[in-house]
């Protein structure tokens, strides 16, 4: 009996194909079985790049495209993208690990890359958003259900703006006007803030919701700061 | 009179299954409820049902134990209303012709036709063992109330076994002596019993001491007649059950229960929704993103002049490879084949964004044909407006407004053979290889483990060899005790001597040649000549007519073959059969398609198969068929005809990464003679893998082409 284990054993060791297809789904199809095995949950899909580094006018001056940066809330994980799509005011930025995340007038409106992307999103007032007293507002957001069919968010939201705000980039203290929009959904909620160049729309810092289960990230506009705006 | 109304019952009850069968409403964010099941597999509390249902879609696994019985149960939520089950069982009785068993196989329905409201119950009916031996045969009403949020509590009426005890007369004025009827060799389906004789109260009582933890009592009918006259059995003290069920994780529960205070046994079930996804939209990298013409012309500046070459190493890094291309002034023709994508919406998505980004500005249309890696030819051509594409990326409701502007058409005939669609005309792989065999009344779960080593080598790009090499190193499938059914020729019955003469041998599993054809635009062919499974060598043809935009097809697959030899190497016996089998398939607009296919059989009998099957649009598929020809069912023996439920789970749907990969499953409850076929892997037959590439494939997945 020890014998047949051993051999066993040895085959799944010497497991192999000429196809690179083949080889990488038996590859995945093992993973499965040993975070089963292991009681592991499911990897997290998360696109994180632990880095330590200062930002600063210096670390940004290397950069000789246009850049953001993306930072999980506590932190820990940042992503540095470049903008790789430009259609009618839409920017999309990408990272090098695969993720890119949309916006229009610094409100973000896509993702893709995360395990539950926002696929779409309807604002009524995006041109106005930051430009007048906008109290209350109505957005919708889609999301991919696990049958690729749309999973609706209708969000009833208010905003508040608090003007002088100091807020802190990179190596400098500004003073912004803060907008505050607290999000409620028939099963969630949220709330933004969105740090905005005082008399102008451009958002400088933000902290935006994606979805339920990657909940906000913080975005950083240094592509503001890139066109000697300061 | 009652029979009529019998009658009429079954036929609401279809009727309810197909226009529910479009409802997709359950509860959001709840996809799995483990701790609904009974020791049945069934909505119920420990034995007895109630009137809840599990969520669409939820797929359960559960096994019973206590006082000698075994349960093992397969359940699935077909709609928001129906259940269905199938169970395998050990029953102890006196009469058990297993060592003092009975090992049995059962199929029940459960339709919950009112749902609770604020101060009515909801209220269900049920068939237990409809379709089977009837020795768990019984029907029953129930109704199902939460008193509190903690508290719930059921009551209802059984029917045959459900009515053992304490019984009363029946309430519908008919005899209480329950009709008889003759099971003969199971499998089939007697409705005049129902809800005949005498009828019993149930009831049970749940509370939810936590979130996880439910503490249930329960008044059982059920006399367990047979289990309490034999040794193996237990004794019935009681009517009384009680149990705890805990919630260990999503999806998995135990319970501990007393059955009739003197059984002690244990429940676990697995439940899974296919819908559930983990990954929802999936974790591959983002698509590479659209630019304006002003970008456009300053990327484009920077890259090489060579389109073809940039176009085909941005595709590669998504995995797809571009063949041919050709620009003719408005339209840019692209052949691609791509092995990794489940979601062929997505990956056009994916090489029209690249097109947008590679091809001249002059250009306005994409003509993206995708060629079949296996067979060689393209089904389909989809042709997208290159501005749509640009202006709907990123707006509310973009996928569909895109739709409007794109066209399917067939791809013209032929094989294309000015390139080559891989590197390497030889392909091989070496891996474990596990083979399950179930049912079997001495062995229940038997199988083997040993390895599989293939090769193939592709002649040109609809030509290939494949062959297939396997070897059982820990195997109990050499000791299969029983023997082939009497009656017909043992087409299939006999595969017990082909496990015992290859025993832990290396034998050849299978060795084709296998040619593919589309003579037109819509027709599609094969043909495998070699040793086509284990049993059988021979040659085979299969003709599919389909259009690119309709949702149905028409099918031929002649074969004629010869027996193998038992020891798997390369001799083949005299014995020579053929099957002639017409098939039609339809895809429904919801996730349900059917097959039927009607012809000559292995064993030389006529008849029809039906098949119905869930397709989650995410790979996964539940479905069953029968066959059923005009082989008597006494002919046939056990089980009287042939059956089976399939279950295709995607490895996408486990790892959120793009993969075409999935694993298939046939539990065949019964090995007969009568409606037999060739056993050949899932990608030897054709339709699937060309309705993958028509209109209701693309417009299923279409919001998936942005992503």
């Amino acid at each position: 009996m020890m014998r047949t284990i051993f051999v066993l054993l040895s085959l799944l060791c010497l497991s192999c194909s000429s196809d690179s297809i083949i080889s990488s789904e038996k590859t995945l199809l093992y993973k499965i079985y040993k975070d089963v095995i292991k009681t592991k949950p499911a990897s997290s899909p998360s696109k994180d790049i632990n880095e330590k580094i200062l930002y600063d006018k210096a670390w940004l001056s290397k950069f000789n495209y246009p850049i953001i940066l993306l930072s999980s809330l506590d932190g820990k994980n940042t992503a540095t993208l470049v903008a790789l799509g430009n259609y009618k005011d839409k920017l999309t930025w990408v990272s090098a690990d695969g993720i890119s995340v949309s916006f229009l007038n610094g409100i973000l409106i896509a993702t893709r890359g995360y395990s539950e992307d926002l696929m779409e999103s309807q604002h009524n007032d995006l041109n106005t958003l930051f430009s007048k007293n906008t109290k209350k507002r109505i957005k919708k957001y889609r999301y991919l259900n696990g049958e690729n069919q749309y999973r609706e968010l209708t969000f009833t939201c208010t905003v508040v703006e608090k003007t002088n705000t100091p807020s802190f980039f990179l190596d400098m203290k500004l003073e912004t006007t803060k907008f505050t929009e607290t999000c409620k959904a028939s099963t969630t909620g949220h709330t933004n803030e969105y740090y905005v160049l005082p008399n102008t729309s451009i958002v400088l810092k933000s902290k935006q919701w994606i979805s339920e289960t990657n909940g906000s990230i913080n975005i950083y506009n240094y592509y503001a700061f890139q066109n000697n705006l300061f | 009179m009652f029979r009529n109304r019998i009658c009429i019952f079954l036929n609401l009850l279809i009727s309810v299954l197909l226009t529910t069968i479009n409802e997709v409403n359950a509860s959001e964010g709840i996809y799995e409820t483990p701790r609904i099941l009974n020791t049945y597999g069934m909505p119920g509390s420990i034995d007895t049902p109630t009137a809840e249902v599990f969520p669409e879609g939820q797929f359960s696994v559960s096994s019973s134990i206590f006082g000698g019985t075994i349960r093992t149960n397969l359940s699935f939520q077909v709609t928001n209303g129906v259940t269905v089950s199938f169970r395998y069982a050990r029953i102890p009785s006196a009469r058990g012709n297993h060592r003092g068993y009975f090992w049995d196989r059962s199929f029940d329905i459960h339709y919950l036709f009112n749902e609770q409201k604020k101060y009515l119950p909801s209220i269900a009916i049920g068939l237990r063992d409809f379709i089977g031996t009837g020795l768990y045969t019984g029907e029953y009403l129930v109704a199902t109330k939460n008193i509190t949020q903690n508290i719930k509590i059921s009551g209802g009426l059984g029917w045959g076994r459900l009515s053992g005890k304490n019984n009363k007369a029946n309430i519908f004025g008919l005899s209480n002596e329950r009709i008889a009827f003759s099971t003969g060799f199971g499998g089939t389906l007697h409705s005049n019993h129902f809800f005949s004789g005498s009828n019993s109260p149930f009831f049970s009582l749940s509370y939810d001491l936590s979130p996880r933890l439910e503490i249930i009592a329960e008044i059982s009918s059920d006399d367990y007649g047979m289990e309490v006259a034999t040794s193996r059995g237990f004794k019935r003290r009681n009517d009384v059950n009680f149990a705890l069920k805990y919630e260990l994780a999503q999806g998995f529960s135990l319970m501990g229960k007393l059955m009739h205070g003197d059984a002690i046994g244990l429940s676990g079930t697995l439940a899974l929704n296919p819908r559930n996804n983990p990954y929802k939209s999936g974790i591959e990298p983002a698509p590479l993103p659209l630019l304006g013409n002003k970008a456009l012309i300053e990327t484009q500046s920077l890259m090489k002049s060579d389109i073809f070459s940039e176009s085909a190493e941005l595709l590669e890094l998504d995995g797809i490879i571009l063949l041919t291309m050709k620009i003719e002034n408005k339209f840019v023709n692209v052949e691609v084949f791509d092995r990794n994508y489940l979601d062929v919406s997505q990956m056009i998505g994916r090489v029209a964004r690249v097109l947008s980004k590679t091809v001249p500005l002059s250009v306005e249309f994409f003509k993206i044909k995708v060629v079949d890696y296996q067979a060689g030819y393209s089904v389909s051509k989809i042709i997208i407006e290159r501005e749509s594409l640009r202006e709907f990326e990123l707006k509310f409701d973009g996928p569909a407004s895109l739709w409007k502007d794109v066209q399917i058409e067939n791809a013209s005939a032929g094989i294309n053979s000015s390139f080559t669609l891989s590197d390497s005309p030889t392909t091989w792989s070496f891996y474990p290889d596990v083979d399950l065999l179930l049912f079997d009344p001495h062995f229940p779960i038997n199988g083997s483990l040993g390895w599989e080593a293939t090769l193939s080598y592709r002649i040109n790009n609809s030509t290939i060899i494949n062959s297939s090499v396997k070897q059982p190193i820990l195997t109990a499938l050499n000791e299969i005790k029983r023997g082939p059914k009497s009656g017909l020729p043992n087409v299939r019955s006999d595969f017990m001597f082909y496990y015992r003469d290859i025993s832990t041998r290396p034998y050849i599993s299978s060795l084709t040649i296998d040619q593919f054809y589309k003579p037109f635009k819509n027709i599609y062919g094969q043909i495998n000549f070699g040793y086509l499974e284990m049993m059988y060598a021979g040659i085979r043809a299969e003709a599919i007519w389909k259009d690119a935009n309709k949702p149905y097809a028409i099918g031929l697959d002649l074969a004629s073959i010869n027996k193998r030899n038992t020891y798997g190497d390369f001799s083949i016996l005299s014995n020579n059969y053929s099957t002639i089998i017409g098939s039609v398939y339809y895809d429904f607009q919801s996730d349900w398609n059917v097959q039927l296919d009607a012809g000559r059989y292995l064993a030389g009998d006529y008849g029809t198969t039906f098949s119905l099957s869930r397709n989650f649009n995410n790979g996964w598929e539940i479905g069953a068929y029968a066959t059923l020809t005009n082989v008597k069912f006494s002919t046939f023996g056990e089980g009287s005809f042939d059956k089976g439920i399939t279950l295709k789970i995607p490895l996408s749907w486990f790892t959120g990464k793009k993969s075409q990969a999935y694993s298939k499953s046939v539990i065949r409850p019964i090995t007969g003679d009568g409606g037999a076929r060739l056993h050949l892997d899932d990608d030897k037959f054709l339709y699937r893998n060309i309705a993958r590439y028509g209109e209701r494939s693309f417009n299923k997945n279409w919001k998936r082409v942005y992503r």
